[in-house]
């Protein structure tokens, strides 16, 4: 239990110590946008596109002003979502049983 | 196509006085069950070396209200979308693997979707063809991607102006259900819904509507597949509206120089012994060339427009059972300038027919051409399982071809007469596609 509480810890401080939450992004925004990533996007439902787009938008505007956001609107640890890892997960295993069929 | 297999029929002794030579001496014949919750199963096992399995289900495009039209349309697109059990990638790849196939058939009250296969590879595809009409899940981008194929579906079909008239009779006679167009209307192209085709599937496509048959397959292994796949929804699910006649025309005017034009009016229901009559009268008509490029002797519909008009044409009679109602006419291909006389001298030969100028002799070479037709018709496998899918829907028997053929034999003389009468009296719709200068609308007939 102990041990499970240091991970937790450890995440945390670095998840802060990473940066792009003062930015207003979440992990899922910052993903690099490889074939996979791409397919996914395209299969989020409208509503998280539109917020992920938003999110993007206002990063970029930050970035070129070189500032960042108040302390009180940065993305908390707790209240990151990882909205792309559903669709994410399944562009990829469907890539693989693709990959798979092809081989044989 | 071998219909018959000898590798997998059971080893027969032969005897020294074989005393009738049987194409297939152990084939089975079509057993048929009903489950409790509704479901027919009917199986033939014809020891032939591929198996044809289908599910048929009794919707389609007549249980649509106006609010979700054209979803049976992008219903019948979407058999190979991912389904529960494998990904549409998978399904696609696994049936082309076993060489086998998938098709989906739909009519305005039926959808049947079936695959055909090698015999071993049976339990593969029943897999997938389980899978597609059980647990579908209409994943939003799969449904989105698949909109644009109803526009190429329906630009291949309408190639041919039959199906369009046959839309526009359908929306002139009825009020609703059977007035829904097959084909997904323009407007609603790119608009059906990942939900709307969920909802489609959960009202309709439950145990008590459903028939599982199989052609080359086991009795046993079908019913052991129905009770445990099968059974997820029960129900009637959502009722059809009844359809109501109402009789009305669409004219189409396209400038085109062939006028297709229909006529009918009110037949008979499917599986009634009206509609016995119905069909032989619509043989001693002329339902379609026998021999091609023949000058259709046997057509009544065909000699009297003959004598009407020296230009090409073509005229059949036209009859279509549903459920609950029917469609009986006249069906006529003509140039422009002479389509008015086309029509009127083939309602005329009609009106003949009622009044009884109509032999003995005329019959029995219909009832004749009829039963050939029929009979013709179930011999292919596809044809066979299709015609004993519809009967299970419908209800829950199958009639044997030779049962079917007295049915046939019994229709009279006086039975066509009171047919046709029931057509020259009856309150008709219309519908005409071409350039319709010439066409005559159903008041001036």
């Amino acid at each position: 239990a102990g041990g499970g509480r240091m991970i937790d810890r450890l995440r945390k401080w670095y998840y802060n110590a990473a940066g792009f939450n003062k930015l207003g992004l979440m992990r899922d925004d910052t993903l690099h946008e490889d074939d996979d990533v791409k397919e996914a996007v395209k299969r989020l439902p409208e509503h998280l596109y539109n917020e992920r787009v938003f999110r993007i938008k206002r990063a970029l505007d930050l970035s070129l002003k070189h500032q960042i956001l108040p302390k009180d609107q940065w993305v908390k640890y707790e209240e990151d979502h990882h909205y792309l890892e559903p669709y994410l997960k399944e562009v990829i295993r469907e890539r693989h049983e693709r990959e798979a069929w092809n081989k044989k | 196509k071998r219909f018959y297999s000898l590798k997998v029929a059971p080893k027969v002794a032969t005897s020294a006085t074989a005393a009738k030579v049987k194409l297939s001496p152990e084939s089975q014949d079509l057993e048929i069950t009903k489950l409790p919750n509704g479901l027919v199963i009917a199986s033939l096992e014809n020891f032939s070396p591929t198996s044809r399995i289908g599910v048929f289900i009794k919707t389609g495009s007549r249980y649509e209200t106006t609010s979700n039209l054209g979803t049976a349309h992008l219903l019948r697109l979407a058999s190979n979308l991912t389904t529960k059990g494998a990904s549409s990638f998978r399904i696609t790849r696994g049936i082309e693997a076993v060489g086998g196939s998938l098709s989906v058939h739909a009519t305005r009250e039926k959808m049947a979707y079936s695959v055909e296969c090698l015999r071993d590879y049976v339990d593969t595809v029943m897999e997938y063809l389980l899978n597609v009409t059980t647990a579908p899940e209409f994943r939003s981008w799969e449904v989105a991607d698949l909109q644009p194929k109803l526009k190429v579906d329906k630009a291949i079909a309408f190639q041919n102006p039959q199906v369009g008239v046959l839309e526009n009779l359908h929306a002139a006679a009825y009020k609703n259900a059977l007035a829904n167009p097959l084909y997904c209307p323009d407007y609603r192209v790119g608009k059906i819904t990942s939900e709307q085709l969920h909802h489609f599937v959960q009202n309709n496509f439950t145990s008590s509507r459903m028939a599982l048959v199989g052609i080359g397959i086991k009795h046993s292994t079908l019913k052991q597949v129905a009770e445990q796949f099968l059974n997820i929804r029960s129900g009637a699910g959502a009722p059809g509206a009844k359809a109501v006649y109402r009789g009305g025309e669409i004219r189409k005017q396209t400038g085109d120089s062939l006028v297709h034009a229909a006529i009918v009016t009110e037949g008979a229901v499917v599986g009634s012994t009206e509609a016995n009559a119905f069909s032989v009268l619509q043989y001693v008509l002329g339902a379609g060339p026998l021999v091609k490029r023949g000058s259709n002797v046997t057509s009544k519909l065909t000699q009297a427009v003959a004598k009407a008009t020296s230009q090409p044409f073509d005229v059949s009679a036209f009859n279509v059972n549903y459920s609950d109602s029917g469609l009986f006419g006249i069906y006529t291909i003509s140039q422009a300038p002479n389509t008015g006389e086309v029509i009127k001298a083939a309602l005329n030969q009609v009106k003949a027919v009622a009044q009884g100028g109509v032999t003995d002799a005329d019959v029995t070479t219909a009832k004749n051409q009829l039963k050939a037709n029929y009979l013709m018709s179930v011999e292919t496998s596809k044809g066979l399982l299709n015609e004993i899918g519809s009967e299970s829907l419908v209800s829950g028997t199958h009639t044997s071809p030779s049962v079917a053929a007295q049915k046939i034999d019994s229709v009279a003389t006086a039975d066509v007469v009171n047919a046709a009468k029931k057509f020259v009296s009856g309150k008709k719709s219309m519908a005409a596609t071409g350039d319709l200068g010439n066409t005559p609308f159903l008041d001036e007939l």
